[in-house]
């Protein structure tokens, strides 16, 4: 059973996306009494004509979602037009880490969307008794997957051949990794110029925050929604998808204690293997400051 | 809905008839000179479809007329290739019946695009090109995709990751000849000697270039039809639906890659127009060399083929 706490437009459209592909069993809560009910039975009332044979159940008890053999943590405020994602961290670090210390299944792994998500990860594990490998923070797949839909659409082929990493935080510090962007395996360089994969790199950092002033009041819910599906059908079917994600590092680049995307092989008993990538001595300067910034962050919150 | 039409009923076209009808592409119609089978297997693939759920209509014939205005032809035809029996072996016989076909398909199907999966394909997709009179755009072979499948697969099972987040890139001729890109293969952007040591990618490479021959002496008899008939469903695919994907396929060339009058496989972009763009790579020297070979090979089967046989 995959559990999502909080039902609004990302929980919700994440539990209509892993119905698409097929999942068992979805339940969903939130704090708002009925809104979890109400939105499983209409997605349930559409199964006849979309043909998914998965149940999906709503619930106003989160005693019934904390034992799941995933929990998808969407809960908390989201940004409004201007807002910085670290903004919303004193706001949302209560309701993350209070449930550090309910999720208590020890096979359950975690998908952190919430934000600031790197800092709630890393916060989340901190408190958790999990082992780091079944916590997730989604980030880097997330703006991977804008990459290549902007590289798609300015080489007007289709989305599947593109691939791409970014790793680091989700924040401007993304590092969008140009050595990696391929199409159909071969180099972005035999396709465009390195003005033009810049400045598809500064559109895929402002992407979340494009969708915020367009939309006018809500963030991003569909991509979020889309990864976090992904990254929940790569665990339930074990499929060794490689995917960056945000996770605590131990040691990698020299990093310790600290949630950073960075690519990784999933399967079911969450993070098989991490990839460590090749950076260049500016990016392993970057890597370092984000996780020094996230340190930061929580010391400064923990002597507010 | 468009029209594919899939000539020669044997395992490879009707397993691609299997994928293109579960994924609801286009009407379908199979056509083979033996009298029964074709009409037999398109019988059964609809009894299937209460179930299956395809909506999309499946005929078989052995009349060539049925093709009539077809968006896509799969030119499966020919006789598979036996343990110990050299692709070459097959030539003649095989291209009496591309001949017989690409002429009807011409009288009946004049826009449609075909996309040859009979062996030898560099020189049975010749054969059509010239038989047909179709623009070089609109004729093409199945033969990358193939090698890539089971490189990916390969790759993947090495690894212990996803096929789907395996991407490769495939040169030159079919098996044998066939020039595997390390350069240009990664896992989920990540370049693959990142992830395996050279010596075992090269035991993948060599893997991969007797791919079709390892089914065959497994099987005792026949080839292999599961995966080439999913890559050939994959080039259909790409066409109806316009994806502009970007796909190794074996294309007439004229001068790309410093070849001319060749096919050859190289990365190409499919669409509805058929091959709409080669990309032309920067080789390393090593690389050109070894297409160089494999073109060497194709070229030699081409002269073979035109000793025999000429076109008019």
């Amino acid at each position: 059973m995959i559990g999502i706490i909080g039902s609004g437009n990302v929980g919700a459209n994440t539990a209509f996306f892993l119905a698409e592909k097929g999942v068992d069993h979805v339940t969903l809560y939130d704090v708002q009494e009925g809104m979890a009910k109400g939105k499983a039975l209409d997605m349930m009332e559409a199964a006849p004509i979309r043909g998914y044979r998965t149940t999906i159940n709503g619930t106003d008890d989160p005693g019934e979602v904390l034992d799941a053999d995933i929990v998808i943590l969407t809960a908390g405020a989201v940004r409004q037009p201007g807002m910085k994602r670290d903004a919303l961290f004193e706001k949302n670090r209560n309701i993350i880490e209070s449930y550090a210390g309910k999720i208590t299944n020890p096979d359950t792994k975690v998908i952190i969307v919430s934000e600031p998500m790197d800092v709630l990860t890393t916060v989340f594990a901190e408190k958790s008794t999990l082992p780091p490998r079944q916590i997730f923070g989604l980030g880097g797949l997330l703006d991977a997957t804008r990459l290549r839909f902007l590289i798609a659409r300015e080489l007007k082929v289709s989305m599947e051949n593109v691939a791409a990493q970014v790793v680091g935080r989700h924040t401007d510090d993304m590092i969008l990794l140009r050595d990696y962007c391929c199409v159909s395996g071969m180099s972005i360089e035999n396709f465009l110029s390195p003005e033009k994969v810049r400045e598809l790199f500064e559109e895929t950092r402002k992407a979340g925050a494009l969708i915020v002033e367009m939309a006018g009041r809500a963030s991003a819910y569909y991509g979020p929604s889309a990864v976090a599906a992904e990254l929940a059908e790569a665990i339930v079917m074990d499929t060794g998808r490689v995917l960056s994600v945000s996770h605590v590092l131990d040691g990698q680049f020299g990093i310790e204690n600290v949630a950073l995307s960075l690519p990784a092989v999933i399967g079911r008993t969450g993070i098989r293997k991490v990839v460590t990538p090749s950076l260049t001595p500016d990016e392993i300067d970057i890597l370092k400051r984000s996780a020094q910034s996230i340190t930061q962050t929580i010391e400064e919150a923990d002597h507010a | 809905m468009h029209k594919v039409s899939i000539i020669g009923a044997g395992h490879v076209g009707a397993t691609a008839v299997y994928y293109i009808a579960e994924k609801n592409l286009a009407d379908i119609v199979m056509v083979d000179v033996v009298e029964g089978l074709p009409q037999a297997k398109a019988m059964d693939y609809l009894h299937a479809a209460p179930m299956r759920q395809y909506s999309v209509h499946i005929s078989g014939t052995n009349d060539y007329k049925d093709i009539a205005d077809s968006d896509v032809v799969v030119l499966t035809a020919g006789l598979p290739r036996k343990p110990g029996m050299d692709r070459m072996d097959l030539m003649k016989i095989n291209v009496g019946i591309a001949k017989t076909a690409a002429q009807a398909i011409a009288e009946y199907a004049p826009n449609a695009i075909v996309i040859v999966v009979s062996n030898p394909l560099d020189i049975i997709a010749m054969t059509v090109l010239q038989e047909s009179g179709f623009a070089l755009k609109r004729v093409m072979g199945m033969a990358g995709v193939l090698d890539a499948t089971r490189f990916k697969y390969f790759i993947a099972e090495k690894l212990g990751v996803w096929p789907g987040d395996v991407m490769a890139m495939v040169l030159g001729g079919h098996g044998d000849s066939m020039v595997p890109l390390s350069r240009y293969t990664r896992v989920a952007g990540i370049p693959v000697d990142e992830l395996i040591d050279a010596e075992t990618l090269e035991s993948l490479v060599a893997r991969t270039r007797t791919g079709g021959g390892e089914i065959v002496s497994l099987l005792k008899q026949g080839s292999a039809f599961y995966a080439p008939g999913a890559s050939a469903a994959k080039m259909v695919e790409a066409i109806v639906k316009d994806e502009k994907r970007v796909v190794p396929v074996s294309a007439y060339l004229r001068g790309e890659y410093g070849y001319h009058d060749i096919f050859l496989g190289v990365p190409a972009l499919l669409g509805k127009n058929g091959v709409e763009r080669i990309i032309e790579l920067d080789l390393t020297t090593e690389e050109k060399a070894a297409l160089d070979e494999s073109a060497a090979a194709v070229k030699d089967g081409v002269d073979t083929l035109r000793s025999f046989y000429s076109p008019g």
